[in-house]
């Protein structure tokens, strides 16, 4: 199978690129009527499969779960989420004929042999979802004509894509038709009805296409939302170590603040993270980040450029066909850093003593979302894309670094987005050297504006807010932030 | 030194308002005292002050007897109780314990004894005496997600008896116990005093352990004591206002049959839960549902209000619709209003009083939505109906207990509709808000609503209920007339 993306001429794949459209809720207006009185067949019940499946079963549509034979006979966990929540469950032989809608919840890895197997067994006319483009645009999975291809993609875990449902609300989703695959036109319709069944389309949906999905996905996932958060944790709390600070605190300034300053982030972007600091603090953390941009901005390129080139998918597919070698390895070594075995300590760190004692990290924050945006835009990606898998994550991913630190967010992000972030650990922290040879507790670990009379420049003042306003990605942002009506605060610890 | 609390010149604000200033109470060696009030009195404030958990003005002395083989420490229960997952975050929602997962991210009853246990040094002989006792010895492998609040009220109970601290103050320790529960608990109590530990319970009930031989009563932020428990006096029968124009109108029915449930039956692994359960229920009919802690009341309803996923595989028949044939959870619930402790327990924090209130519309925890005109002037209505005027833009999380459970109950009936599901609705009102509300249920009843009433204490209860169902371990034991109808 040939890469997808790399098959298309140039103006091809700008053009799908391109695709992108935060769409009105009254686009939503038909409900699940598309998919109403349809067969619904998910194949895999894990987070993903089984709460949106409960969410869907609960909005009036019929599912059930397409189980391979041995997790039947075995009875393993997928076989018991589906048959104790009452969901039909069979083989793929028995389910997949009669299906109108196959959706594929499996991991990434397993795509292609799952693809392979239910694709003779479906029926002329029926429909494939997917929740990542990965193996159509990077594998180059070639569907059956007949087929029509769908990705919805709610951008949160399973856990919360059936809390939020719950509780009458829903998570923000992308969806997207493959355009080598709409053989009736229907693809639209259906991929909007089936985030109506989700509760998506309460929380604010973006048209995408595949190709822009997986291109801004990988970028976003491996340089910001994963790659710099591991980065910038594991500097700044061995610089604290070096430094003197006691480490149950610097364990704890970096596990909870991560989360603390990205929850700013979330509610109004990188000017409400960064006006949270005083003005002085706010010069520094706008001085740092500059420098972080400039050091770091070669880095982003590379990881994008590998991306699109399909260079990264390449390689990462080795590592799968080598037993998963290179990843394994990445884990144990990350597993063993100081940081991830030093408990927190049981000390009060005030929310605001987050943002004041943790200088660099908000600049690691805000340089590397602005670069991860700006290269994506560079590389022809739409802004609105951009800030999804930038910006609008962030906060996600740091929420898991507060729950259990970077093994736990390792767990959580698919095998993809942790082989990516460790990718640009490695090659960061070398480049970052000399940066943090200069950086002292000033930074991190202590209240940047002890003993400084707060005293600064107007025009200094002036002219640095007006840089970080007058970003894209604040503008975008704001835009998106209003259509997205309810954001409400996460619970901190 | 002989163990004693002196509190002297307690001055505290809540929120900018003054909850005492200048408080004194002395709490001598032997005593066992009740602290009542009504909601919103500073029960609580005052209990946390005890505890040292809120910082005050004032002089608090606490000595405690040396000589003592009790620790030497304030215990306080809380009547709310926040359980985080094995994460740390308590993210969750009410309808979250009747899906089954095999990931099991919350710690198991069992387990977390176990570490109560350990981190104080305690015998585990003394808690199996105590777990049986109160029937608690079969959910020893529940998570703490799957225990019902009744369930949830004897762990915290079982924690600080285990512990026998030298002072014991609970808040609220009959919240949502069954009549034998009580009965229990209380021996418990006089046995734990018995033994040397000091109680302080806050509460309006009357049915006390023998202990009790000190009485307080938090009035207009003094504390006036008492020879014995404080008779409530018969409150005035204030008439009810006028229920707002919205509510007059009898709810539109689409069929007179509102539930109907054929033989269901409600398993997880091998623990069944519900048995052979069959129910009808007509437009119009006042039930009482009733049965001991852990009997099954709850999912019971979670059948009604399109919370279980085993519905799918029962014979249940919603406002005329077959479960499972098409419908969403939505439709069913906007014919529903609902209120449960776990419901009140997983609200949304975030909301105020408006938005809470409102939420009632669309169904959800907490408002995505912005409600009409007309919706909004029906929320402004309720509130000032209610008496909650003055915390409309407030948080509804920072209200004393009782006017959250109001604006709770606001909620349920905004949308005036058929069924009224009212899962202890009065848990945490203080007797004369109880009365009001079961007045006012009474005045909805008169329009035609119908309504599942489910209330452990058989003095407070609603007038108008006029049929009764009762669980025993999953089964009904019992359905009928309370009276031959006129």
């Amino acid at each position: 199978m040939a890469n997808y993306f790399n098959t298309l001429p140039l103006r091809e794949k700008l053009n799908q690129l391109g695709v992108c459209e935060f769409m009105d809720s009254a686009e939503f207006s038909d409900g699940v009527e598309a998919l109403k009185g349809k067969k619904l067949v998910i194949v895999g019940c894990g987070a993903q499969g089984l709460n949106q499946g409960l969410n869907l079963r609960d909005s009036g549509l019929d599912i059930s779960y397409a189980l391979r034979k041995e997790a039947i006979e075995s009875k393993r966990d997928s076989w018991k989420n589906a048959t104790e929540n009452n969901f039909r469950v069979g083989t793929y032989e028995e389910l997949i004929p009669s299906a109108d809608l196959v959706v594929n919840l499996t991991p990434d890895k397993q795509h292609t042999s799952v693809v392979n197997a239910v694709m003779p067994l479906m029926k002329q006319g029926a429909t494939l979802l997917y929740s990542h483009g990965f193996n159509i645009v990077e594998e180059g999975m070639q569907v059956r004509k007949d087929i029509t291809v769908i990705m919805v993609a709610p951008k949160c875990p399973g856990s919360e894509v059936r809390a939020e449902y719950a509780r009458g609300f829903g998570v923000p989703t992308l969806i997207a038709v493959h355009p080598e695959n709409d053989p009736e036109g229907k693809g639209l319709e259906q991929a909007k009805a089936y985030c109506v069944g989700t509760g998506g389309h309460r929380a604010g949906v973006l048209r995408s296409s595949f190709v822009a999905e997986v291109k801004s996905d990988l970028m976003g996932e491996q340089t910001i939302l994963c790659g710099l958060l591991q980065t910038g944790s594991i500097l700044s709390f061995d610089k604290m170590i070096e430094k003197g600070i006691e480490p149950g605190y610097a364990s704890k300034l970096v596990q909870y603040g991560v989360e603390v300053i990205t929850e700013a982030l979330k509610q109004g972007g990188i000017t409400a993270m960064m006006d949270r600091l005083s003005n002085v603090a706010k010069i520094k953390a706008f001085e740092l980040s500059e420098e972080l941009k400039t050091i770091m901005r070669p880095l982003f390129q590379k990881h994008q450029d590998d991306i699109m080139s399909g260079e990264f998918s390449r390689t990462m597919m080795e590592d799968w066909a080598n037993g998963d070698e290179k990843l394994l390895t990445w884990r144990a070594a990350t597993g063993e850093t100081a940081f991830e075995k030093t408990p927190a300590g049981d000390v009060k760190i005030g929310e605001q003593e987050y943002f004041d004692n943790a200088l660099l990290m908000v600049a690691f924050i805000r340089a590397g979302v602005e670069l991860a945006f700006e290269t994506m835009v560079e590389a022809g990606i739409k802004p609105e894309s951009a800030y999804y898998e930038s910006l609008h994550e962030t906060p996600l991913i740091a929420n898991t670094i507060a729950r259990k630190k970077l093994f736990e967010m390792n767990r959580v992000i698919s095998d993809t987005a942790e082989y990516g972030c460790y990718l640009f650990d490695h090659a960061c922290k070398p480049l970052l050297a000399d940066f943090m040879a200069r950086i002292d507790t000033d930074v991190i670990g202590r209240n940047f504006n002890e003993g400084k009379d707060g005293a600064v420049d107007n025009r200094a003042l002036i002219s640095v807010n007006e840089v970080i306003r007058n970003h894209q990605v604040e503008q975008v942002g704001a835009e998106l932030r209003k259509a997205m009506t309810a954001m409400k605060a996460i619970k901190t610890a | 030194m002989a163990r004693s609390i002196r509190i002297h010149q307690l001055k505290l604000n809540y929120a900018q308002q003054v909850v005492f200033d200048g408080l004194d109470w002395a709490i001598g060696s032997g005593e066992n005292w009740l602290l009542s009030g009504a909601s919103g009195s500073g029960k609580t404030s005052l209990a946390k002050v005890l505890a040292g958990l809120t910082s005050s003005h004032g002089r608090m002395e606490v000595c405690f007897d040396a000589a003592s083989p009790l620790p030497a420490c304030v215990m306080y229960v809380e009547s709310w109780y926040q359980f985080k997952n094995l994460e740390g975050v308590a993210n969750f929602y009410y309808q979250q314990r009747y899906t089954s997962l095999q990931t099991k991210d919350v710690i198991t009853v069992g387990a977390e004894l176990e570490a109560f246990g350990a981190e104080n040094g305690l015998q585990p002989g003394g808690l199996q005496q105590l777990a049986s006792g109160f029937g608690f010895s079969n959910l020893m492998g529940s998570t703490l997600l799957e225990l019902s609040s009744g369930e949830h009220k004897k762990l915290q109970l079982l924690k600080a008896l285990w512990l026998k601290p030298q002072f014991l103050i609970i808040d609220q320790p009959y919240t949502g116990l069954d009549s034998r529960s009580r009965t229990v608990l209380n021996t418990l109590l006089d046995q734990a005093a018995a033994s040397g530990v000091q109680l302080i319970l806050i509460s309006n009930g009357t049915e006390l352990p023998a202990c009790i031989n000190r009485f307080a009563e938090l009035v207009d932020g003094m504390l006036l004591q008492h020879n014995s428990s404080p008779q409530r006096e018969e409150a005035a029968e204030t008439p009810l206002a006028a229920l707002p124009e919205f509510l007059r109108t009898r709810p539109a029915y689409a069929t007179d049959e509102v539930v109907r449930m054929e033989n269901v039956n409600i398993s997880y692994g091998n623990k069944q839960v519900l048995k052979n359960i069959t129910w009808e229920i007509r437009a119009g009919e006042k039930w009482l549902l009733q049965g001991h802690n852990g009997s099954g009341k709850s999912t019971l309803l979670s059948l009604i209000n399109g919370d279980h996923p085993q519905a799918y595989a029962n014979t249940i028949y919603l406002f005329g619709r077959r479960r499972g044939s098409g419908e969403s959870i939505w439709d069913i619930k906007q014919h529903i209003g609902l209120i449960s402790p776990e419901l009140h327990w997983y609200f949304d924090a975030g909301a105020t009083v408006f938005q809470s209130i409102a939420s009632g519309f669309f169904d959800s925890i907490g408002l995505y939505r912005q409600p009409g005109y007309r919706q909004s002037r029906q929320v402004d209505e309720l509130i000032s109906f209610l008496g909650l005027s003055e915390h409309r833009n407030e948080l509804l999380s920072t209200l004393p207990l009782g006017k959250q459970r109001l604006a709770l109950l606001g909620r349920t009936i905004i949308k005036n509709p058929e069924l009224l599901v009212l899962d202890e609705p009065c848990q945490g009102l203080d007797d004369r808000q109880t009365q009001h509300f079961n007045r006012l249920v009474d005045a909805l009843s008169v329009n035609g609503m119908t309504l599942i009433y489910v209330g452990h204490f058989d003095a407070a209860l609603p007038a108008c209920i006029e049929k009764k169902i009762v669980l025993e371990q999953g089964e009904v034991k019992l359905a009928e007339d309370l009276f031959e109808r006129i």
